[in-house]
């Protein structure tokens, strides 16, 4: 399923974006591959909605930007996750790595850090795919 | 199905025990392959049939199974499969509670049976716990809601049953019974059962009446020797969830459970989660190098039937038979350049995404009963979706 949506973005980015740009082809590539890993685990995870609308965030920006709006993009505040009681420290570092960490308590942090570690490992084993397949 | 089969059973031996043994087997059974279907973390297989003896064995050696020694005797014959099937809640249980004498293993194995539907829901939201994955989270309330609704008679009939148990079964009722919701990460307020008597008629209660629903209460009963503060019985049940769900990550994550402590297997977890997604960095990079040579004109028809059919299945198998198709694809696709029409898109690339999204994420809020790894599918409606929009282009 995830594959099915990745392959049409993919291609969908191989027809409209210029072959020169290298840069900007591999984020969109990036984004694609987040947004159809997020959409396939579907609503009901805390990790793929913050992905989905971090993600719909930053296109819905690019896409109206003009000179304004980079300007008020570009300083990221960067807000603060204060160390929480009853949770080791490096609960904080793991917060930030996975999407939307910031807003739960520390079981469900477990909780979706799991799914999100098997949905981006069959992410990567398809991308590997992919790559390997056009490659040889 | 069920009488004509407690009656098979019933021909053929002699005993007291006998239908409802057979009934028991038969649950274990039920609960087994409800397992296999549904378990599909790692850590949990399928009981292993060479293993049965051992874990048999170990079970006997408990205190609370007298009813497997009861059960053992007369039917020796069916030995093996009860054997077997005990084993597999066994596993299932030692495998969450750590405490041998919090095992409530004899609801499956004891002659006294609150519901079948009350048991294959606390097996499998219990196996669902273990697991940790809200694919069969969702996946198993639907799935016993299924066997909820057919034996809808027979919870009225063996209702009876479990409010007066048979004494000498139960002397150490269950002490941790966790009927934690997995849906909604809500916690209620703890219930404190102490004394037997209670525990155990609340218990068969609690049974009958959470068969159809999720029980918002963590019922968790304080052991020998530890603070009966519910403060701390709070905490306990809290730091145990938190410990299952480590052990969870530990298995996921390759190499980390020789790691013991804390510390070390988050900062294990965290470089692992960094490294995939500098691999998925790395991945765009080459695919965006390498990209200009694919084609998927005949693609996406194809693969949207393939979702449509692929929906039980984990994601790998699903992955690869649409990377089988996707290679067929471009193999086909080497001559028929002229199709590339199809897919122009005249629009940038993410924004229809979003918009597409949000058009059908809201009426598929909730999780297939399916065993994909992501538990979502929504491709009938993505595909037509899809369609008219290749159709509006062309």
């Amino acid at each position: 399923m995830s594959a099915f949506h990745f392959l049409r973005a993919l291609s969908q980015i191989n027809k409209t974006t210029p072959k020169s740009s290298l840069l900007l082809r591999s984020r969109r590539i990036r984004h694609a591959a987040y947004a159809s890993m997020a959409y396939t685990a579907g609503r009901s995870r805390l990790w793929s909605r913050a992905l989905l609308r971090r993600l719909q965030r930053r296109s819905r920006l690019r896409y109206f930007s003009s000179q304004r709006t980079r300007a008020v993009i570009a300083p990221r505040r960067l807000k603060a996750v204060r160390p929480r009681s009853g949770e080791p420290s490096r609960a904080e570092a793991l917060r930030r790595l996975v999407p939307g960490g910031a807003g739960m308590d520390y079981c469900s942090l477990l909780d979706e850090t799991a799914h999100y570690i098997q949905c981006l490992s069959s992410q990567v084993q398809l991308m590997q795919k992919v790559v390997g397949s056009i490659s040889s | 199905m069920e009488p004509t089969r407690s009656s098979d059973a019933g021909s053929g031996n002699s005993g007291t025990y006998t239908p409802e043994i057979a009934e028991s087997i038969r649950f274990e059974e039920e609960i087994q392959s409800l397992m296999r279907e549904n378990t599909m973390h790692p850590g949990l297989e399928p009981p292993p049939v060479g293993g049965g003896g051992s874990s048999f064995t170990a079970l006997l050696g408990l205190p609370a199974n007298q009813a497997v020694e009861l059960l053992h005797e007369p039917e020796s014959e069916e030995s093996p499969a009860v054997a077997i099937a005990s084993a597999s809640g066994g596993e299932m249980w030692r495998f969450r509670l750590r405490d041998p004498k919090a095992l409530t293993l004899p609801s499956g194995c004891s002659p006294t049976f609150p519901s079948n539907a009350a048991l294959v829901e606390r097996a499998a939201r219990l196996s669902v716990f273990a697991t940790e994955d809200s694919p069969e989270a969702a996946s198993v309330p639907s799935h016993s809601g299924d066997r909820s609704t057919k034996p809808k008679a027979e919870p009225a009939d063996s209702d009876s049953q479990p409010i007066c148990p048979i004494p000498g079964e139960r002397p150490q009722r269950p002490a941790k019974r966790k009927e934690a919701d997995k849906g909604n990460k809500v916690k209620g307020p703890a219930k404190k059962t102490k004394s037997a008597e209670e525990g155990s008629a609340k218990g068969a209660e609690e049974n009958t009446s959470g068969s159809g629903e999720k029980l918002p209460y963590v019922h968790v009963r304080a052991r020998r020797g530890q603070a009966t503060d519910s403060h701390s019985l709070a905490e306990r049940a809290r730091r145990e969830k938190i410990n299952a769900r480590m052990k969870l990550l530990q298995e996921l994550v390759p190499g980390c459970s020789k790691i013991s402590g804390t510390a070390l297997v988050l900062d294990e977890i965290i470089n692992h989660v960094q490294s995939l997604q500098r691999q998925v960095e790395v991945l765009s990079m080459r695919l965006a190098a390498v990209n200009p040579r694919i084609d998927f004109s005949g693609l996406d028809s194809f693969l949207s039937a393939e979702c449509g059919r692929v929906t039980v299945g984990d994601g790998r198998c699903g992955g690869g038979m649409e990377q089988s198709a996707w290679m067929e694809a471009t193999a086909v696709n080497e001559g028929r350049r002229q199709q590339q029409q199809i897919w122009h898109v005249d629009s940038v690339h993410p924004h229809p995404t979003p918009s597409v999204w949000e058009r059908v994420d809201s009426p598929h809020l909730f999780i297939n009963p399916g065993t994909s790894l992501f538990g979502y599918d929504p491709s009938n409606s993505v595909a037509s979706l899809h369609s008219n929009q290749l159709k509006t282009e062309l």
